[in-house]
């Protein structure tokens, strides 16, 4: 599925399937976070998914993916291993990442995914340098950064689109403006109403799509990815989602209505997709199953995770440094 | 032959790029030379693409050194002043210092990024300070200080060949110091100190520009009959304690120098491990010298006052002594 | 003139309960500081105690066989320093108001008094030194409380630890030492005295004869077959011990000590209640004679037993005090690098020590025959006081008649 202006019918059954991965993914990591099985600060994007598999459909292996907290889809959608994604969020040895970084560090680097932050903005920069590396030895390959509109917020935002249009970095900023930053309503936290309008003035062009309708997001993407491999430079698209869980799972979303919470419901990108399959011809039965068999893959590659090995408490100073003997002496 | 400490430093860096396609400068004026002319000319040598100037931008620039290093790049970025790395601390603590280890290993940041440290006449309170100590205190950094022409060629070189992300940290006073230097000496290591004097009697440890204060200090008290020896850390953190626990065995009695402010110094940390693992050699407490705690003043005369030198190192060995 | 009040120092890194085996100065003697002034036992071994300062000994506070413990006041000695000692103080000691006459000595329990202030650094009984300086002191058995501190605050550093042990090892009476002197140590000393002493007072004379060992190895032999697994093995030493055992009882005469001055008329023999026999045991850098007290009344594999554990105890220097003494006869046995025939010296206060040359094979005339048996020169020296020719020799035949025959226990 590499930039096709518009996808195929087949291609659209894999992204839905896609979405239901996430969305079950999710679910779980929910479900075993009240349970008190995922410590630490898990947080959810469901409800965020089409955005996560849309652009991802037109990367390759080779391009680089940075994300934010909020980043299982994105990791998922970029080719991640659903059981050593999921390992990881439990703290498993066989994690992604040792069970060292958790759910805001999740790295499969194989993939191109390059990390997620818990620092709001810390990853904008780094996608552009990634972009740098690509651009300085002569690659096609792109970078793509998610980050929440509450980012926009940071000085390292503005520091990093600036730089990116003046050295024409190929990298993609993908802003997932679902309306909130933390417990704050956008409108709380800032008089620009979208995220787009802060690209003209720095000479980089941007769009705001629906980023729960995933076949705009897989147009949208792949205009703005086809531009970035042809040297034009960096490009915002800005995708306006809901987030359906809270901020962080525990978060009791007090600052929204019920109203509101219903009122999403009816615009959950699977549901959407499924609508718009459905007006293609696909049968119900066939999208029912590829979503049953989506939950289902998840669903065992989550028991497969709960039943792996800890890591072993002798191992916790591997990979401070490059070097053991650096490590040895580290006091 | 010999070279200025900016000389030997372009000389590194020129030769890296030469070296290694995966090298990369990148930092505020660097194309046009840096603030101090260190890079002068490398752009014009090995290409606007090698050597690129950046914005006054130390958060995104540090960011994209580091994400250019985890995709194979080899940056050295240049913070002009110590004291502006505060702006890129959120990238060097939070994300450098920590991507091998956040990453079980997948991932690896060979960044060095050079800056500049101290006082040196006039640069007032935010442009003189020494911070080595906040970036010795995370774990995932090295933290380099060469005290010497000749050291600050083999260490930078040594620096951008490690695969760790280096804070390399220069002393303005030493930029126009001369030294001879043979190019072909072998490349010291990181993570090892080096005696630059043998003695019986004292050990001093020094880094950065304190060194040369140290070793006149061991020149004016060895006309007294007291022989000190001066040990140069070189690599800030990791602390090679081999070195130390040698001499201390040796002499039994410590002065530790720096310039940074002697209060949550490096010094208070070497003197804690002394201390802890060393406490049977110790023929008297462990002494730091350091800059008392205060911010540095713009008059010369306060400005003096202040700063810690040769004299302070004297005086401190010889209350040891007795 | 002043009093001085010794104190009994730390010996070693380690001293605990110890007990006076005997003085080696009399109430008004003259000292010198630095002289030894008595024997202590130790754990390990018997000590010398050096006398801290110099004067003349007015009372002597701990007797012979007393505990001590570190602290404890031993002695009073008078000398010309001014003012330096406190008058004793009446709390807990019964030893009345200091006067320069002999007194009997106290029959006080020992108990540790607050030490002098011998050194500023010493206050309130804490020494200020520094980690390396008590690291030192420690290796070398220096009492940091005698150490002249010369650091900041009254502390004691490495350099004064190094002059103390400087002033440690050079010779402390008499005269200045030769180049290449070698201090000796306790044991040295206390054997070189004892070995003096008796060749001193102890008048003696030596017998001997030849041993065959042919029928004891028989016997050995077959006793060793028949022991059960890891039961201890006889050694020739052990036959020997029961050997002289019961030619001592057979020759009770010979089975006793010479007790006082031969002038005198109190002059008298001391017998022994059974067969207690020394085994002469060498040790770095000297012997040890552990005793083996009613050896009449143990068998072969309980001698083995008790003499292997014994022996091992004395190489670790863990001989009890009751141990080392109490013997009549030693038995000196240099093995099979020793010398073919040697003269052992008596170890006093005993009265008589067999030395047993290596076994050889040597060739015999038996019935007119010539054979060849290995065979060992036994010389028993003996206290000429105790027992003459004729008794040592019919003892000695005795004793070989014993070795050569079957009569084992």
């Amino acid at each position: 599925m590499k930039n096709r202006a518009a996808p195929t019918s087949s291609d659209l059954k894999q992204m839905y399937r896609a979405l239901w991965r996430i969305r079950t993914f999710e679910g779980q990591v929910q479900r075993l976070a009240a349970a008190g099985e995922v410590l630490g600060f898990p947080h959810l994007s469901t409800g965020q998914e089409a955005v996560a598999v849309g652009v991802c459909a037109h990367l390759t292996r080779e391009d680089t993916l940075f994300t934010s907290h909020r980043g299982h889809g994105h990791t998922l959608a970029k080719g991640a291993d659903v059981q050593a994604t999921f390992a990881e969020i439990l703290g498993r040895d066989g994690g992604l990442c040792r069970g060292r970084g958790g759910s805001m560090h999740l790295v499969d680097a194989a993939n191109g995914v390059l990390g997620a932050t818990g620092v709001v903005g810390g990853n904008l920069p780094l996608a552009a340098g990634a972009a740098w590396a690509a651009q300085a030895t002569g690659k096609t390959t792109v970078s793509v950064v998610f980050f929440g509109d509450g980012a926009t917020g940071a000085g390292v935002f503005h520091e990093t689109v600036n730089l990116a249009v003046l050295w024409k970095l190929p990298v993609l900023f993908v802003c997932e403006n679902n309306g909130y930053a933390e417990f704050t309503s956008r409108e709380e936290h800032s008089n620009v109403k979208h995220v787009s309008a802060f690209a003209a003035p720095y000479g980089m062009p941007a769009k705001t799509i629906d980023g729960n309708d995933l076949p705009a997001v897989y147009a949208a993407a792949g205009d703005a990815i086809a531009s970035l491999r042809r040297g034009d430079g960096p490009y915002l698209l800005e995708c306006m989602t809901y987030r359906m869980a809270g901020h962080f799972v525990g978060d009791a979303q007090q600052y929204r209505s019920k109203e509101e919470l219903a009122a999403m419901k009816e615009k959950c990108p699977i549901e959407r997709l499924k609508r718009h399959l459905l007006g293609l011809g696909v049968a119900d039965a066939e999208l029912d199953a590829i979503g049953e068999e989506a939950r289902q893959e998840v669903l065992q590659a989550v028991e497969r995770a709960r039943a792996e090995a800890r890591p072993d408490p002798a191992t916790v100073l591997q990979y401070v440094y490059s070097a053991p003997s650096l490590a040895a002496i580290s006091g | 032959m010999t070279q200025t400490f900016i000389e030997i430093l372009r000389r590194a860096l020129d030769e890296e790029l030469a070296r290694d396609p995966a090298v990369h400068l990148l930092g505020e004026d660097v194309a046009a030379g840096g603030a101090f002319g260190v890079t002068k000319g490398l752009a014009e040598k090995h290409g606007a693409q090698r050597v690129r100037n950046t914005p006054i931008s130390e958060a995104a620039i540090t960011g994209m050194a580091t994400g250019a290093a985890l995709c194979g790049l080899r940056p050295v970025l240049e913070i002009m002043f110590i004291d502006f790395a505060t702006l890129s601390l959120d990238c060097l603590v939070n994300q450098s210092a920590k991507y091998r280890y956040m990453s079980g290993g997948q991932l690896a940041v060979p960044m060095v990024v050079r800056t500049q440290a101290g006082a040196a006449g006039g640069a007032a309170a935010q442009h003189s300070q020494s911070l080595e100590a906040w970036f010795a205190h995370v774990p995932g950094l090295v933290v380099v200080a060469p005290s010497s022409p000749a050291e600050a060629y083999g260490l930078l070189k040594s620096a951008i060949r490690l695969g760790d992300p280096v804070l390399f940290i220069e002393h303005k006073r030493l930029y126009v110091q001369k030294e001879e230097i043979d190019v072909n000496a072998p490349l010291p290591p990181i993570g090892k100190a080096r005696v630059a004097r043998a003695g019986d009697d004292v050990t001093v440890i020094a880094y950065s520009a304190m060194v040369r204060n140290a070793l006149e200090a061991a020149e004016e008290l060895a006309r007294s009959g007291i022989a000190v020896e001066v040990i140069d850390l070189r690599t800030l953190a990791p602390l090679d304690m081999a070195t130390i626990a040698a001499s201390v065995s040796k002499t039994h009695r410590v002065v530790i120098a720096h310039e940074a402010v002697r209060s949550g110094g490096l010094g208070a940390e070497i003197s804690a491990r002394i201390g802890s693992e060393l406490f049977d050699e110790l023929d008297a407490p462990v002494t730091r010298v350091g800059c008392p705690f205060s911010p540095i003043p713009f008059a010369p005369e306060l400005e003096q006052a202040l700063l810690p030198g040769t004299p302070h190192i004297v005086r401190a060995v010889r209350e040891l002594v007795g | 003139m002043a009093l001085v009040a010794l104190e009994l120092p730390k010996v070693g890194l380690v001293m605990e309960n110890t007990r006076v085996v005997r003085w080696l100065k009399n109430v008004g003697d003259v000292v010198k500081q630095g002289e030894p002034l008595l024997e202590l036992e130790t754990e390990k071994s018997v000590v010398e105690i050096e006398s801290t300062e110099s004067g003349r000994l007015v009372e002597i506070l701990l007797q012979a066989d007393q505990e001590a413990h570190v602290g404890d006041r031993i002695a009073w000695l008078e000398n010309d320093a001014v003012g330096t000692a406190a008058a004793p103080p009446v709390s807990g000691v019964a030893v009345a108001a200091p006067a320069p006459a002999v007194r009997p000595a106290a029959a006080a329990p020992p108990h540790a008094a607050p030490p002098p202030a011998a050194n500023p650094a010493r206050k309130q009984g804490r020494i200020k030194s520094s980690p390396v300086a008590r690291r030192l002191a420690a290796e070398h058995a220096v009492d940091l409380g005698r150490v002249a501190a010369t650091g900041p605050r009254g502390r004691v550093q490495l350099i004064d630890v190094r002059r103390a042990i400087e002033a440690q090892a050079a010779p402390a009476a008499a005269g200045p030492a030769a180049a290449g002197a070698q201090p000796l140590s306790s044991m040295r000393r206390a054997l070189a005295r004892s070995m003096t002493l008796s060749n001193a007072t102890v008048p003696q004379f030596v017998v001997e004869r030849a041993v065959d060992w042919t029928a004891l190895h028989a016997v050995r032999a077959k006793l060793i077959a028949q022991l059960p697994a890891g039961a201890p093995r006889p050694s020739v030493n052990d036959f020997l011990l029961q050997g002289i055992a019961r030619a001592l009882l057979a020759y009770p005469a010979l089975n006793a000590t010479f007790s006082g001055d031969a002038n005198l008329p109190d002059a008298h023999l001391v017998p022994a209640s059974g067969a207690h026999i020394g085994l002469v045991v060498a040790v770095e850098n000297g012997l040890l004679v552990p005793v083996f007290h009613g050896v009449e009344q143990l068998s072969l594999v309980e001698l083995a037993r008790r003499r292997g554990e014994t022996v091992e105890r004395a190489l670790k220097g863990k001989l009890k005090r009751e141990e080392l003494e109490g013997a009549t006869f030693s038995l000196s046995n240099l093995g099979a690098r020793g010398p073919d025939r040697f003269t052992a010296v008596i170890n006093p206060p005993e009265s008589a020590i067999l030395a047993v040359g290596r076994q050889r094979d040597c060739v015999v005339a038996i019935n007119g025959g010539i054979h060849v048996r290995p065979m060992s020169e036994l010389a028993l020296t003996v206290d000429h006081r105790v027992a003459d020719g004729r008794l040592a020799a019919d003892f000695l035949a005795s004793l070989v008649e014993i070795l050569e025959g079957d009569a084992w226990r």
